[in-house]
């Protein structure tokens, strides 16, 4: 066993995983307490360089393969990207088909994300055995009846992204000025029908989440505990009434006291977001350029601020469907607002798709989303546009600048984790410095340190594949020249050995 | 009669050696006749492939792998049975085939009894349009090989 004199190193390294995946590194001082605490991602390399001399208009096509999980959001971005560089307004249909079919993909992702993912830490419990912390033990919890419903609500709406824009890798939906393929009457009524359910589905959803999660007080004092609580800016889509929308308004910036301190255009988004370089990671930090970048710091005089479902609700006045306003309402009413605490993400994720499937209700029931008219040729000659949503983990940008014949002569992606990426960064640390010592690194722990980056679900490395699944994770205790001093081994069993 | 053996090809054209399972599955659609054998591709990961799992008897898997324990171009061929269960994730990136069966089992949806993993070591595959290792791409023949015998030992007749 190392002295206590040593300087070592903690690393959460899921080795045996492909690449695109996260590690933590925790470095201990030489009272073997937390010293630092890192988390890295290996980021995909070349996409500005492959885009280069590109048609314009393949872009959709090109970056809706970028991600393997969230292929639809990229290629929404995109496509309104196009528009930008096209100097077009998409054609009424056109447009309300392309947030009927977002709505209907968050309304997909939201609810895997939180049955599937969310659904071990707080379903199944985050004290629960390692080896119950899976997607069977949410079955076990809720019930293979519950489960079932979660994969047949899944289906339904997957199918019926397909059935307007195709195969979410190869889609054949997105064109500068509309979409490639109008809705029938007969297709209008399908999205209704589901719609209908899926509002049903995400209100029993919410009564999960009351009956397992909030009627439990270890777990609200868990989500209200500091170790989870970052005051940090927070950015978010909303629309003319500041209400929450993940397809298209200003991004609006609000300081850790909720105030407000920026509403912009997002094809302004260079002037308010900036990127920081660390040496130790391949990662780009976002930062408000406003406030400039003071290092992983909290509080209004620091620019790092947050993304994705708590951060949307944190911008936002309110709700814009009638169901999600009343959830949102409770939720204020418990937490306060702005909400600090990062695994109040899971909650504000579960109203969120409370309101995708309202939204998907209001459109599929409005006529015109079956109007042939879907499309307004673009005319000007095109010179450079940025797309922007509310992807499911956060604000997705997409950016190209063209020549006039349309080929591409620079683009610039910020994915959802890249705007989360220092706040990660900071809960990471925080949980490793508040839970492990070198006298407490044991399985039950390190899934808390883990937690602290689970509530946001970041995307590791878009588009890898996630064989071999999931195996076991090693921690290895290093000295300060690398050497591996001991290790532990926390098997997919849940049985922890040390070497 | 639907073909009883279905081939899933994971990768991703676009990013180096991750193309390897798509251009697999192009290959095998060509070598095998489709009441054999049902081939489909996909650019998804985790819970996104569990239609892919369902309503066959046999399962071809074919993807790249990092276990950076062995050369590039190393194909390892897997039952599912001897891989280790899965324990959890952190992220919808890394749920994974093995949970999404596990899943699609617990429900007690028709899944597929017999899967088979083929990986094949891959050198890059994070970068935008970069090229196959030739190592990887190498492989290739030795994948065909691989699933030519998995697929004559599930019709021994034929």
């Amino acid at each position: 066993m190392p002295t206590e004199t040593v300087k070592r190193r903690i690393t959460i390294d899921p080795v045996t995983r492909l690449e695109g995946h996260g590690k933590i590194d925790i470095i201990l001082d030489e009272k073997g307490q937390v010293d630092k605490a890192y988390f890295q991602v290996p980021e995909l390399r070349g996409f500005e360089k492959f885009a280069q001399g590109r048609q314009v208009e393949d872009m959709p096509q090109i970056t809706s393969r970028i991600c393997g999980v969230c292929p639809t959001a990229h290629h929404m971005a995109s496509t309104k990207a196009l528009d930008a560089v096209y100097q077009v307004t998409p054609a009424p249909a056109g447009r309300k088909i392309r947030e009927l079919v977002y709505s209907t993909f968050m309304a997909e992702d939201h609810t895997l994300h939180f049955y599937f993912l969310g659904g071990p830490d707080f379903v199944v419990g985050p004290g629960a055995p390692k080896a119950e912390r899976n997607v069977l033990g949410v079955i076990g919890k809720v019930g293979v009846e519950t489960g079932k419903a979660v994969i047949s609500m899944r289906r339904k709406l997957r199918e019926l992204v397909a059935l307007a824009a195709g195969k979410p890798v190869h889609p054949v939906f997105g064109l500068p000025g509309g979409v490639a393929r109008r809705l029938t009457e007969e297709d209008r009524g399908k999205f209704r029908a589901v719609a209908a359910e899926a509002v049903d589905f995400a209100g029993f959803t919410l009564d999960i989440f009351h009956k397992v999660v909030l009627e439990n007080s270890d777990y609200v004092d868990l989500i209200k505990s500091d170790i989870f609580t970052h005051r940090t800016h927070y950015m978010g889509m909303v629309d003319e009434k500041n209400r929450v929308n993940f397809y298209d308004g200003m991004l609006r910036v609000v300081t850790p006291d909720g105030a407000e301190r920026a509403k912009f255009d997002p094809a302004k988004y260079l002037d308010y977001v900036g990127e920081h370089v660390e040496p130790w990671s391949y990662m780009k930090f976002c930062y408000l350029k406003q406030q400039g970048w003071k290092g992983f710091t909290e509080g209004a005089d620091s620019g790092i601020y947050s993304v994705a479902p708590l951060a949307r609700l944190n911008v936002a006045d309110g709700m814009a469907t009638p169901l999600a306003q009343a959830a949102y309402e409770e939720y204020v009413k418990v937490l306060g607002k702005p909400v600090h605490h990062t695994l109040a993400n899971h909650w504000a994720r579960v109203i969120e798709l409370l309101y995708a499937a309202e939204r998907m209700k209001e459109l599929a029931e409005d006529p015109e989303v079956a109007d042939p008219n879907v499309r307004t040729i673009p005319t000007a000659t095109p010179a450079e546009g940025v797309g922007v949503v509310e992807a499911p983990r956060g604000t997705l940008f997409h950016h190209y600048k063209t020549d006039d014949r349309g080929i591409v002569e620079k683009a610039n992606l910020i994915v959802a984790t890249q705007n989360n990426a220092a706040r990660i960064s900071m809960s990471v640390e925080k949980a490793a410095k508040g839970l492990v010592s070198a006298a407490r690194c044991d399985d039950g722990v390190l899934n808390m340190v883990e937690m602290a980056f689970r509530a946001y679900d970041p995307c590791l490395g878009c588009a890898t594949h996630s064989l071999p699944g999931s195996m076991p994770l090693l921690v290895t205790v290093r000295d300060r020249r690398g050497e591996t001093v001991s290790t532990l081994r926390r098997d997919s069993d849940g049985a922890v050995s040390r070497g | 009669m639907p073909a009883t053996i279905r081939l899933l090809g994971l990768g991703n054209e676009i990013l180096g050696d991750d193309a390897l399972g798509i251009l697999i599955a192009r290959q095998a659609e060509e070598s095998f006749p489709p009441e054999e054998v049902e081939v489909v591709s996909s650019s998804e990961s985790g819970l996104h492939l569990l239609d892919h799992v369902l309503d066959v008897e046999r399962l071809i898997v074919v993807d790249t792998i990092q276990t950076r324990g062995a050369e590039p171009g190393t194909v390892y061929v897997v039952k599912e049975e001897d891989v280790p269960v899965p324990a959890g994730a952190d992220s919808l990136h890394r749920i994974g085939l093995f949970d999404t069966l596990a899943l699609a089992r617990g429900l007690g949806l028709r899944t597929a009894e017999d899967v088979t993993v083929i990986a094949v070591e891959a050198a890059d595959c994070l970068t935008v349009g970069g090229e196959m290792h030739p190592a990887v791409k190498a492989a290739v023949p030795r994948v065909m090989g691989a699933i030519g015998e998995l697929v004559a030992a599930a019709n021994p007749s034929a």
